[in-house]
């Protein structure tokens, strides 16, 4: 009986990742697509910086890690940029992320404001790496450039995660006994 | 041994961020967007292939600044061809006189614009002419109005230029009232931004800043912008020119790629030069 339950447990676990997988790889098109019509003065939101932080929040920490990185280099290699800075960036946003993961609330981490908060942290966090990388602070004025843009790309980000509450992605069901 | 396994199952979120932190930081050391060839070329060759059907999307922002900037820019050009003519004539003229080389000549390949990209900060638009059409890497792209970017990717009908409000875009550029010569880039906002231009040099609003003939990237005397506003840097020995730009980036159609590169020979003598100097350096140190 025990084994079976292992078994649905894991082929769930299976699932859910796939899902996660091909998430990223539609959020990546669109993207690359369609974010210039929503784009406000050149700034877009990170739709794949909210995917991350909610398989962080969904699957944890370690896992978390292994999808940010994933996601920014592929990002990365599709999307023209220096290969590595998507990366790094989401690698360290979902590692802060992390810290908000717990087994016992991922529910109420994911379907209430409290996901927006931690979207707002991983993203200023995302955007202070990222930019840092993008503007090489000695030819230019790091701290005008990046309260200009990325304080608001972090906002603007923050405000499409409220969407992401609104949808019901499968995620993992625990039982506290 | 256990106790090892124990201490890396203990830390393994830990072990396993600063592992991927240090990729990350590896492949950034390599990888320069310059750099974008083999996968990422036939990557972007299968975007191009999307964008391209879905380019029928319209964006109505653009199309309401493109309309506005379409009809300033007529009532600019009405205004510009009398003088223009006066102008030929004479210039023509002068060149006799002087028997100076024409150099407006270049061959134009006209094109449409794609799809435009703007991700993290980062412009570019696809172009659908690519090697098949004879575009190459490093060629220059503008519009009627002005400057727009360089080819920095091309797949056999598709080519991706990175237009001139990029970060980590340069370009030598020149005031054509005094002919001096500065380095524009972007750095956020509406406006470019000349640099190197010494204070000594007066500069006013609405001076017209074309590239210089000192550019190893770009034909010389293409219109770039105008002077918007000019600042004074303390302590600074230079300028800060707000250049605005002619082009329009948000609502880009068509384009043409300039069917000019720099003589390879410059390059690579410039190169040799820096080699040198750094060789030097070195042995200094």
């Amino acid at each position: 009986m025990k084994l079976v339950e292992n078994k649905y447990y894991l082929k769930q676990i299976q699932i859910r990742y796939i899902v996660y997988a091909i998430l990223a790889l539609f959020l990546m098109l669109l993207e690359l697509l369609f974010i210039d019509i929503i784009a406000i003065e050149n700034i877009t939101p990170d739709l794949l910086l909210i995917l991350c932080v909610w398989i962080t929040l969904a699957e944890g920490q370690f896992v978390g890690l292994f999808f940010a990185f994933g996601i920014g280099l592929i990002f990365d290699f599709i999307s023209g940029d220096v290969i590595g800075t998507n990366a790094l960036a989401k690698l360290v946003a979902s590692y802060v992320a992390g810290f908000f993961y717990k087994e016992r609330n991922i529910k109420s981490n994911l379907n209430t404001l409290r996901f927006t908060v931690v979207v707002l942290v991983s993203a200023f966090i995302h955007n202070l790496i990222y930019f840092f990388f993008y503007l090489k602070p000695a030819e230019t004025s790091f701290w005008h450039f990046f309260l200009q843009y990325g304080v608001s790309a972090t906002l603007y980000t923050m405000l499409f995660s409220a969407i992401a509450i609104l949808i019901k992605i499968p995620a993992k069901e625990i039982d506290i006994d | 041994m256990q106790e090892l396994i124990k201490t890396i199952l203990r830390f393994k979120v830990l072990i396993t961020f600063t592992a991927l932190c240090v990729i990350s930081l590896s492949l950034i050391s390599l990888g320069e967007v310059s750099k974008i060839s083999g996968f990422r070329a036939i990557v972007i060759a299968s975007i191009s292939n999307i964008q391209r059907i879905f380019s029928w999307v319209p964006n109505p922002i653009a199309l309401k600044s493109e309309n506005q900037a379409l009809r300033d820019l007529n009532l600019q050009l009405s205004s510009e061809v009398i003088k223009m003519r006066a102008a030929l004539i004479e210039n023509n003229r002068l060149r006799s006189m002087l028997a100076l080389k024409d150099t407006s000549s270049e061959k134009l390949i006209s094109a449409e614009v794609v799809n435009k990209t703007n991700v993290q900060m980062r412009s570019y638009v696809t172009i659908d002419k690519g090697s098949n059409d004879g575009v190459r890497e490093g060629m220059a792209v503008r519009t009627d109005a002005g400057l727009v970017g360089e080819i920095v990717a091309t797949t056999n009908r598709y080519s991706l230029v990175e237009t001139l409000n990029n970060r980590h875009v340069k370009v030598s550029a020149k005031i054509v009232r005094n002919q001096t010569d500065g380095i524009l880039s972007w750095e956020g906002g509406n406006y470019l931004v000349l640099k190197n231009i010494p204070t000594s040099f007066e500069v006013y609003p609405n001076d017209i800043i074309v590239t210089s003939n000192y550019s190893v990237k770009f034909p010389h005397n293409i219109p770039i912008g105008k002077v918007a506003k000019v600042e004074k840097e303390y302590g600074s020995l230079f300028h800060k020119i707000y250049v605005e730009p002619y082009v329009n980036f948000s609502s880009l159609e068509q384009v043409y790629v300039i069917d000019f590169i720099v003589d390879e020979e410059i390059i690579e003598l410039t190169k040799k030069i820096e080699e040198t100097i750094k060789a030097k350096n070195r042995q200094r140190k």
